[in-house]
């Protein structure tokens, strides 16, 4: 059977070769390989596709491989690999307009609010804890940015280690 | 080896008492003597080159408030730097109160031991937060041995760990738990489902939150202790005013309860890397080695041949800072 996988590489020398050598040590076929240097993504990595062809057990043997090689797969057989954030914001969730706290993280690319639960306190302030799911590798930069939107409107964001 | 300890609260008493306790066991297994020869506090001094009872001390001052009510040797006029100069030492205890303005008096008393040519051990975090790499400067310049151990985590042991147990291995960064004051208060917090507030006053009526919880509560206190950590271990050269910090004084009951349906605690979590200094409150997992409850201490050190290690211990306390302290004093004679 064949897979096809995206993988996001560090433009450094060997960074391929490592990628490429467990796919042979395995048994297995390389079909394609489409890797484009001057094609950098917003994180300034380049996305390398693969077709590799081989037999089931060693083609899960590989992602898992890579995995611990610790390569990031954006995409395995088309299908984007997501990752989950949990984030607090404490404040004036709701009158600092949390409809648009919410737009604003959905306006990066591949990322959506998925779950949404707000607190209300007996004081004035209050609690917003917010699901996101992003593609795989992008958790640093939605940080990013749900750390600027509390900054903006003198929110605490509480978020994950 | 003759110890002159200033400062005589929480962790000069803790250290007389530790004294007490292992003196004969240090002799037996060390091969050394340790004879307090000089003790202060704010309101003056007992000094004698024979040797000070430690218990006495410790009844001295819980019966009067001062060692200088201490029989035959205690005094009012010798004080602070003075008392350096009046006895004759070979290690300096400095265990007066953290100042996070100016590192003051302990910034004084140790260039003073170093230009002395004097060891010194410390439990203070606010010179070493302000003043790092002058301190180390001149230690090293007056070749004396510095050891501040008990300044981060108190009976957890951090500095000594990765410097002498895991040599091998590169420490690229460290997250912990360096407060026990906070993560006593979240995990009352988290167990109780009770207010910031109420549960600081609670803190408070048990002498484990301070009158004035500023330098725990905002954050302050594991501040210096990230300094610390970032300069030792981690080899970046930062100061105080280099930490990013966020307390908890905003950490609401319905944050905690919102946390907790998807898995999560809130700990006032410290992160030491060349990317961030930073001391704010995080999410952490239930099953994770930062889900630490009560007034514990934990760090975990992530490096590049053993991975993570994590270290877990009593952050605060008279006897456990002590433990360090002593630790700190033997390594002292051993080198």
């Amino acid at each position: 059977m064949k897979i096809n996988l995206v993988l996001e590489l560090l433009d450094v020398p060997g960074q391929l070769v490592a990628v490429l050598s467990p796919i042979s040590k395995l048994g297995a076929n390389l079909v394609t390989l489409i890797h484009q240097r001057d094609n950098k993504n917003e994180r300034g990595m380049i996305p390398v596709q693969l077709t590799v062809e081989g037999e089931q057990d060693n083609l899960q043997l590989l992602i898992d491989t890579l995995i611990e090689m610790g390569i990031t797969i954006l995409e395995i057989d088309g299908v984007v690999r997501k990752e989950i954030l949990t984030t607090i914001l404490i404040g004036h969730v709701i009158d600092s307009d949390i409809r648009d706290t919410m737009d604003k993280i959905n306006e990066l690319e591949g990322t959506s609010v998925v779950n949404l639960e707000v607190k209300l306190s007996d004081e004035e302030e209050s609690s917003a804890m917010i699901v996101i799911e992003s593609d795989f590798g992008k958790k640093d930069l939605v940080i990013a940015r749900v750390n600027e939107i509390a900054t903006d409107k003198n929110l605490l964001a509480v978020n994950e280690v | 080896m003759n110890i002159c300890l200033m400062g005589f609260g929480a962790v000069g008493q803790g250290v007389a008492k530790a004294i007490s306790l292992k003196k004969k066991e240090i002799k037996e297994n060390f091969g050394f003597d340790i004879k307090i020869v000089a003790v202060a506090d704010s309101s003056g001094s007992a000094i004698s080159q024979e040797g000070l009872n430690a218990e006495l001390l410790l009844e001295t001052k819980v019966n009067t408030g001062s060692v200088s009510n201490y029989p035959q040797f205690g005094n009012n006029d010798i004080k602070g730097m003075d008392v350096l100069d009046s006895a004759d030492y070979d290690c300096l205890v400095e265990a007066t109160p953290t100042n996070i303005e100016n590192g003051e008096p302990a910034k004084s008393l140790t260039l003073k031991a170093f230009t002395d040519k004097k060891d010194v051990v410390t439990s203070n975090k606010g010179h070493l937060a302000l003043f790092f790499s002058e301190l180390i400067n001149e230690a090293n310049k007056n070749k004396v041995q510095f050891k501040f151990e008990a300044s981060v985590g108190g009976a957890m042991p951090i500095l000594n760990f990765v410097e002498e147990t895991l040599p091998s291995s590169k420490p690229e960064s460290i997250i912990g738990i360096l407060n026990g004051t906070t993560n006593y208060i979240l995990s009352r917090m988290t167990s109780e489902g009770s207010s910031y507030k109420n549960t600081l006053e609670e803190s408070q009526q048990l002498g484990i939150a301070e009158t004035d919880p500023t330098q725990d509560v905002e954050g302050i206190d594991a501040a210096c202790k990230t300094v610390i950590l970032a300069n030792s271990l981690l080899g970046i050269d930062c100061a105080y005013n280099d930490v990013e910090v966020t307390g908890i004084s905003k950490i609401s009951s319905e944050a905690i309860e919102l946390a907790s349906k998807e898995g999560y605690f809130i700990k006032l979590i410290a992160e030491v890397s060349k990317n961030a200094l930073k001391v704010s409150p995080r999410l952490v997992k239930k099953n994770s080695p930062y889900a630490l409850e009560g007034t514990l201490n934990m760090a975990t050190v992530k490096t590049d041949l053993a991975d993570d290690v994590t270290v877990v211990g009593k952050g605060a306390g008279s006897l456990e800072t002590a433990s360090a302290i002593l630790t700190d004093i033997i390594n002292v004679f051993k080198k």
